[in-house]
């Protein structure tokens, strides 16, 4: 009796794995209604040749290797501007009030619809793509930084003054750790955006290699199989990032005294 | 006397939110007229402006806003309402729940771009493929936001309405749609702000209209003007979007604050 209701309840957490079964079934089966269904339903096996054939190429590793490429760049570039710009707002109320509205302002327009004009400017080679990522990850940590500062509570600061600090060590040694939490909440987001970003761009540019580029051209060879592999590590390679960053900022946060 | 000074302090902080944007579109507009860049890389304020009337005038802005506008109701429409219903039945249902939940998060990891050429290859380039897209974009969000607010409910609510016997119209009207509406509401702003962004990008790559393919296009001819002129009504409109729900937002949520 045991046995059998430990299989039932088993049967039930499995139960999210119908869902993609079923799918994969009619998928496969559409693939094998003809010439025309086959063009869109990739038979299963066609994908997995597809795969070990990237693979063995080394045209996944070499794609992949260059978004990963453009994303760290452009979250770099675009987190330590964000966090030294998110900063200085924070800091100076003159600096709040004359970049406050400015990056209000300019946060309004859809970045990839930036695209058209960056690749006016600065063509479409891999200066535009990074200066794009990086935009996208400046965003969100400018915004976090400056909550995380402003929400320093005000008994931190008045210690810092009865301690004599000077402006630097109070950024340093104060706002800086305080405003910790909500920084990495912004790195989050901006990690998120920045490979959002990157694949678009690879789509919209599409010169130079990543995943982004190497699925716009298998859809231009009718590469079905092509295009769902690029889908899938789109999709592991971000939840993978995502994992590590919040191993990392646990990490980060050890010494909080939370939970 | 001290009555006074408050509108005139509101009056100075206001003034001074202008002041950046401002002084931004001075130096544009100075650097255009001390001719650094040629034309063909940077366009005065003014000159996005003549351009931005003449395209009004000649019916090409409005036709390709009313594309792109069209598309966007239709995508949101879709995407929103099965977001909805997919988000109230899932967070009702656990057997709903664990039916979909993996499969859902699974595919919420892919930025909705991702799909373009996948959709593209099975929608074609037409209508259908950018409303999809649009739809997809809103579907997510939408859906998340609707199952953490119908799982927020306390469940006093519920035990409070069995108590009292409401009839199940009465616990949906009353208590779920009231105690829902607020996150949900947050959920379609975030929504609405991704698929207008997801449908801009999806007329760069592929449209025959619509205000991304006229930034595509302008781009394709050199002609900066329209597309700075793209950009700063995809901006205006992104802007409006967000603002609009905000102050529906704000609306509707005034119960909470009483």
């Amino acid at each position: 009796m045991k046995r059998i209701k430990q299989f039932i309840s088993r049967l039930s957490q499995a139960n999210g794995l119908w869902l993609p079964i079923a799918v994969a079934l009619i998928w496969e089966i559409m693939s094998r209604q003809g010439d025309a269904y086959a063009y869109t339903f990739v038979s299963l096996s066609q994908i997995a040749i597809g795969f070990s054939e990237l693979v063995t190429s080394g045209e996944l590793l070499v794609n992949l290797a260059a978004t990963l490429q453009t994303t760290v760049i452009g979250l770099l570039i675009g987190g330590i501007a964000g966090l030294l710009v998110g900063g200085l707002m924070a800091v100076s109320p003159t600096a709040d009030k004359l970049i406050g509205p400015l990056y209000h302002t300019l946060r309004q327009v859809p970045l990839l619809g930036l695209i058209p004009l960056i690749a006016l400017w600065f063509g479409n080679g891999l200066s535009s793509k990074i200066l794009i990522v990086s935009l996208a990850a400046f965003y969100p940590v400018v915004l976090n930084t400056y909550e995380g500062m402003r929400g320093v509570e005000k008994k931190l600061i008045e210690v810092s003054s009865v301690l004599k600090l000077n402006r630097l060590q109070l950024f340093l040694k104060v706002l800086l750790p305080a405003a910790m939490p909500s920084i990495l909440t912004g790195v989050s987001q901006a990690l998120a955006f920045a490979w959002i970003s990157t694949v678009g761009t690879e789509l919209l540019f599409s010169t130079g290699p990543g995943l982004g580029g190497l699925m716009q051209i298998a859809q231009e060879a009718s590469r079905m199989d092509i295009v769902i592999i690029g889908v899938a590590s789109i999709g592991l390679t971000g939840l993978l990032m995502n994992a590590g960053l919040s191993r990392l900022s646990q990490h980060l946060l050890r010494w909080r005294s939370v939970r | 006397m001290i009555d006074l000074r408050v509108p005139a302090n509101r009056f100075r902080t206001h003034a001074l939110y202008f002041i950046s944007p401002l002084l931004l579109l001075l130096i544009w507009a100075w650097v255009c007229r001390a001719g650094i860049f040629p034309e063909q890389i940077l366009v005065s304020p003014a000159g996005v402006l003549e351009t931005g009337r003449e395209l009004w005038a000649n019916g090409e802005l409005p036709a390709h806003l009313h594309d792109s506008l069209l598309r966007l109701s239709w995508g949101f429409a879709i995407g929103a309402f099965l977001g909805l219903l997919f988000g109230v039945l899932m967070g009702l249902f656990k057997s709903v729940d664990s039916f979909f939940a993996p499969s859902f998060n699974a595919i919420r990891q892919v930025p909705t771009i991702a799909f373009i050429p996948m959709l593209i290859m099975i929608f074609g380039v037409e209508e259908t493929f950018k409303i999809v897209v649009v739809a997809k974009a809103a579907f997510f969000p939408v859906t998340l936001a609707t199952y953490d607010a119908v799982k927020g409910i306390p469940r006093t609510y519920f035990e409070v309405s069995r108590v009292y016997q409401l009839p199940t119209w009465h616990l949906i009207t009353r208590i779920v749609l009231p105690a829902t509406t607020p996150p949900v509401l947050t959920g379609f702003r975030l929504a609405l702000g991704r698929s207008w962004m997801v449908l801009v990008a999806a007329e760069l790559i592929a449209a025959d209209s619509g205000i991304g393919q006229m930034m595509e296009m302008g781009r394709q001819m050199f002609r900066i003007d329209i597309v700075l002129v793209g950009v700063l009504v995809t901006g205006l409109i992104g802007f409006l979007l967000d603002r609009g729900l905000r102050s529906v937002e704000a609306h509707l949520g005034k119960w909470k604050y009483r």
